[in-house]
């Protein structure tokens, strides 16, 4: 939706119109925003620097909140400029997050690869979810994507079990860059032993152990780590790599906690003349929330940025259109199916990296999180920040999280002391659980009945008002 | 193929025919293996459970027809209304502020919602604190052998409370806005009384128990259909309280239905459901008949959750019987309400098939109805017995 501009300025060209900024000092100034944004993790007790100015929980709400501006910017992108309502979000970011998480533990991806991997196969999937709006719209096309909340995370639960875990937490490998810098590198006899050093979180050790000769053995290695335990074969940060026979010939392992490892390689039988050779390199991991914050910033910065710019272009624009009369759309020749489609696949491959970024963020992942109260919260942010306006997403995040990171734990404890003095029936054990749902309706009630063009419209009318000082009233 | 004439026509018939072919190898192989016993039992569970999803279809396909806001709280609103009747038929003695306060507000909404124009304001404080007076007398009278009457009256005066609480609220102020924020609207309601149910009654099953033997005040025994037993190589129930929620439910559908076709304000609703600026132009209070709607559809919902919680059990998950009814109303078609029992009958009995088939995976609640959905809407979204939808440009 257009800018409000104040009386006396004037867009004197198409290219000014369609500018993002419209002076330098705009740019700027969005520019130091984001420097600024991405200085927050070095003032926090976990970050590299140590200092102790934002608690860790701001810097990993943040990260969170940054995952979901992406999700919802997708959504906008679907709901606010092409007009077709999806109650299936939160299903499609369960397919980013669980394809993601599953290349990378089962077929040893790194997140690097199966980021957008994961995040083309939603956008497939969303394309499939997406057909039905050939031939309906509105509320029936709501009912299809319902549908999908329900059919997906089904399939990801029972059929998928072996590979998802059904309803048990799935951990996740950290996101690593490397391993570069070898700087060490050995040979081992069978029975041999050595230990090493590991201490940085962010810059970690990784020791990497390969059969020499022609392979004809399996690697019997055990690792301990700095407490002393075992670390079993089928850890997360454990690598195997397998031979055309499935022995195991060659390991890599990325030790992150702090302190002094050890490995003693087991003898075999038949191990005469045989070696191992090991190498010690370094990595940079993305184990902490504090670090997964440096790619998750960036990357929705970037993803809203591109959101921003797909709309200036001509298939944006074909959204609108769609959106505001879909038949005068298709009298203009735009073909209104793949509008749609494209509106359907955009959306889908925002919430597969939306939902391949909260998989590795939290290390863990579980289906209870891709549930149907989350599609509905997805919308709701949308629709409190303001559909159909760039920064939409931005506000209806910040707002709903404010809601239920402040004001929730504020209100709490008081209704938890007043409620059941009032309504003898009202057990304070129940409050706690209830408040969230109440509040975070009645915020969404309220904004559809006063201001359902969302806080993004007050921004803009805001901001027109700012410029016009002091003549505005 | 002179039949098929255009293309897509006959693509759209192959693969329909296709799909039902894959079906019917597919059921067929599953149920290979099963007595015919336990087919005929899954029949009798879902047509019985069919009954009640045909009663929530209705208030959705009423709510629909009147103002065209597809209702997504309507699964809370059967959960509180289960959950006022257990109020009011397992709490011995209701306090009386509470049912003062139930119907007092209840009153007050219906005398602002009907707007009757002759009365004074005099005569309608009057009307209120009489109406008021006369509803917690009846919700409070007596002792435990009166719990019925309580019941009845309690849930019927808070069901009205929401049905009309929620248009006032929230659906009257949306006039003008576009569909999606109807939905919205309603997905937030939802929310509310999800909140308000969980703070009030908590997350536990309750226990109602209505469908009780008189004599021996436990559940009934089932019916064995013994006769059969030769027949079916195994022995089939028929549960007595699926039996009267189906009953129930089939008369409260019927009994909406003639409340429908043949009262003054059935034949409003009908009028304003077809043209709502024609019925203002005749003369009917289009937004008196918007509130009755939506108490009617309230009702409605109230007594299909008391039912299913007195035949299955009283808890939250309740509502999500109401999104397993969202397939049967496109099935029966938005508009027709001899579709929505149609459509809740064939709902349940796919529900239970899809139980027999596989009852660890939750194939009967959690995914045939979807796949049922997204087979109507690729293959025929107007429904059985929906009217064809022409866009006027």
């Amino acid at each position: 939706m257009a800018h409000i501009n104040p009386a006396g300025t004037f867009n004197r060209s198409y290219a000014e119109e369609l500018r993002i900024d419209r002076t330098r000092r705009d740019r700027w100034l969005k520019f130091a925003l984001f420097m600024a944004l991405l200085l927050l993790p070095f003032l926090s007790p976990s970050g590299p620097l140590g200092m102790d100015w934002i608690s860790d929980q701001v810097v990993g709400l943040v990260a969170r909140m940054a995952i979901f501006i992406i999700a919802v910017q997708g959504l906008n992108l679907l709901v606010g400029y092409t007009g077709q309502i999806s109650l299936g979000h939160a299903a499609f970011m369960a397919v980013g997050a669980y394809s993601s998480a599953l290349l990378a533990r089962e077929l040893g991806w790194s997140f690097w690869a199966a980021l957008p991997a994961s995040a083309l196969l939603t956008g497939l999937l969303g394309l499939g979810f997406g057909m039905p709006s050939l031939r309906v719209k509105g509320f029936y096309l709501a009912m299809a994507t319902l549908a999908a909340q329900f059919i997906i995370p089904w399939v990801l639960r029972y059929p998928m079990e072996d590979l998802t875990g059904g309803s048990r937490p799935l951990t996740v490998p950290a996101p690593m860059v490397g391993p570069f810098a070898h700087y060490a590198e050995d040979t081992l006899e069978s029975g041999g032993e050595f230990a090493f050093d590991a201490g940085d979180p962010f810059l970690v050790d990784v020791i990497t152990l390969q059969v020499d000769g022609d392979g004809a053995q399996t690697l019997e290695i055990e690792l301990l780590d700095p407490a002393g335990r075992a670390i079993p074969d089928g850890d997360v940060a454990m690598t195997a790599q397998l031979d055309a026979m499935g022995r195991r010939i060659g390991l890599r392992y990325i030790a992150s906690k702090p302190g002094q490892y050890r490995a003693v390689l087991r003898a075999a039988a038949d191990a005469q003349g045989w070696q191992v050779s090991l190498r010690r390199s370094k990595a940079l991991s993305f184990a902490t929330s504090t670090a997964m914050y440096m790619i998750i910033v960036p990357l929705a910065v970037l993803l809203m940025l591109l959101a921003r710019n797909i709309v200036r272009t001509r298939a944006g624009r074909a959204f609108i259109s769609v959106r505001d009369n879909d038949l005068a759309a298709e009298l203009l020749g735009i073909h209104v199916f793949v509008a749609k489609l494209q509106a359907f696949f955009l959306s889908a491959v925002y919430a597969g990296i939306a939902g391949c970024l909260l998989a590795f963020e939290r290390n863990s992942l579980s289906l209870d999180a891709f549930q149907l109260d989350v599609s509905i919260e997805l919308l709701a942010m949308l629709i409190i920040g303001g559909a159909g306006y760039p920064l939409g997403a931005l506000f209806g995040v910040g707002f709903i999280r404010l809601l239920q990171e402040a004001i929730i734990p504020w209100l709490r404890p008081l209704l938890s002391d007043v409620l059941p003095q009032l309504f003898p029936f009202v057990d304070a054990v129940n409050i706690t659980s209830a408040i969230n749902p109440i509040l975070f309706g009645g915020a969404l009630i309220l904004f559809l009945v006063l201001e359902p063009r969302g806080i993004a419209h007050r921004w803009e009318v805001f901001k027109a008002a700012w410029k016009l000082r002091p003549y505005s009233n | 193929m002179a039949i098929f004439n255009r293309r897509r026509q006959l693509w759209t018939t192959l693969l329909v025919a296709l799909l039902v072919l894959l079906a019917a190898l597919f059921l067929g192989d599953q149920l290979a293996g099963k007595k015919p016993a336990r087919i005929l039992q899954t029949l009798i569970n879902g047509t019985l459970v069919g009954g009640v999803y045909g009663l929530v279809a209705l208030g959705i396909v009423v709510i629909n027809k009147a103002s065209g806001v597809f209702n997504f709280a309507h699964g809370w609103m059967m959960v509180l209304g289960g959950m006022i009747f257990w109020s009011f038929f397992s709490v011995s003695a209701i306090s009386l502020p509470g049912a003062a306060l139930l119907s007092g507000t209840t009153m007050v909404l219906l005398l602002t919602a009907v707007r009757p124009g002759k009365l004074e304001q005099a005569q309608q404080i009057l009307l209120v604190v009489a109406g008021g007076a006369a509803l917690t007398m009846l919700m409070t009278i007596g002792g435990q052998e009166w719990r019925w009457l309580h019941a009845i009256v309690g849930s019927c005066a808070g069901a009205l409370l929401t049905g009309l609480a929620v248009e006032r609220l929230t659906i009257r102020p949306l006039i003008g806005q576009p569909l999606f924020t109807a939905v919205l609207m309603t997905l937030a309601v939802a929310e509310v009384l999800h909140g308000l149910t969980q703070i009030a009654w908590g997350t536990v099953e309750l226990n109602l128990p209505i469908f009780v033997d008189p004599e021996t005040n436990s559940r009934f025994k089932p019916i064995r259909l013994d006769g059969l037993q030769e027949a079916l190589g195994g022995v089939a129930i028929v549960r007595v309280e699926l039996v009267i929620a189906f009953v129930l439910a089939l008369l409260a559908f019927i009994g909406f239905m003639l409340f429908f076709r043949y009262t003054r304000v059935g034949l409003a609703m009908r009028a304003t459901s077809e043209d709502q600026s024609l019925a203002q132009a005749v003369g009917l209070r289009v937004r008196v008949i918007l509130a009755i709607t939506w108490a009617a559809a309230a009702l409605l919902a109230s007594i299909a959750g008391v039912l299913q919680g007195g035949a299955v059990g009283l808890s939250l998950n309740i509502s999500y019987v109401a999104l397993r009814v969202f397939p049967a109303v496109l099935l029966g078609g938005l508009e027709s309400v001899g579709g929505a029992l149609v459509g809740g009958l064939i709902i349940g009995i796919v529900e239970q098939f899809g139980t027999l088939i596989n009852s660890s995976q939750q194939v009967g609640t959690n995914l045939a109805p979807y796949v049922v959905l997204m087979l109507v809407l690729l293959i025929k979204p107007d429904g059985l017995f929906g009217e064809k939808r022409i866009e006027r440009i």
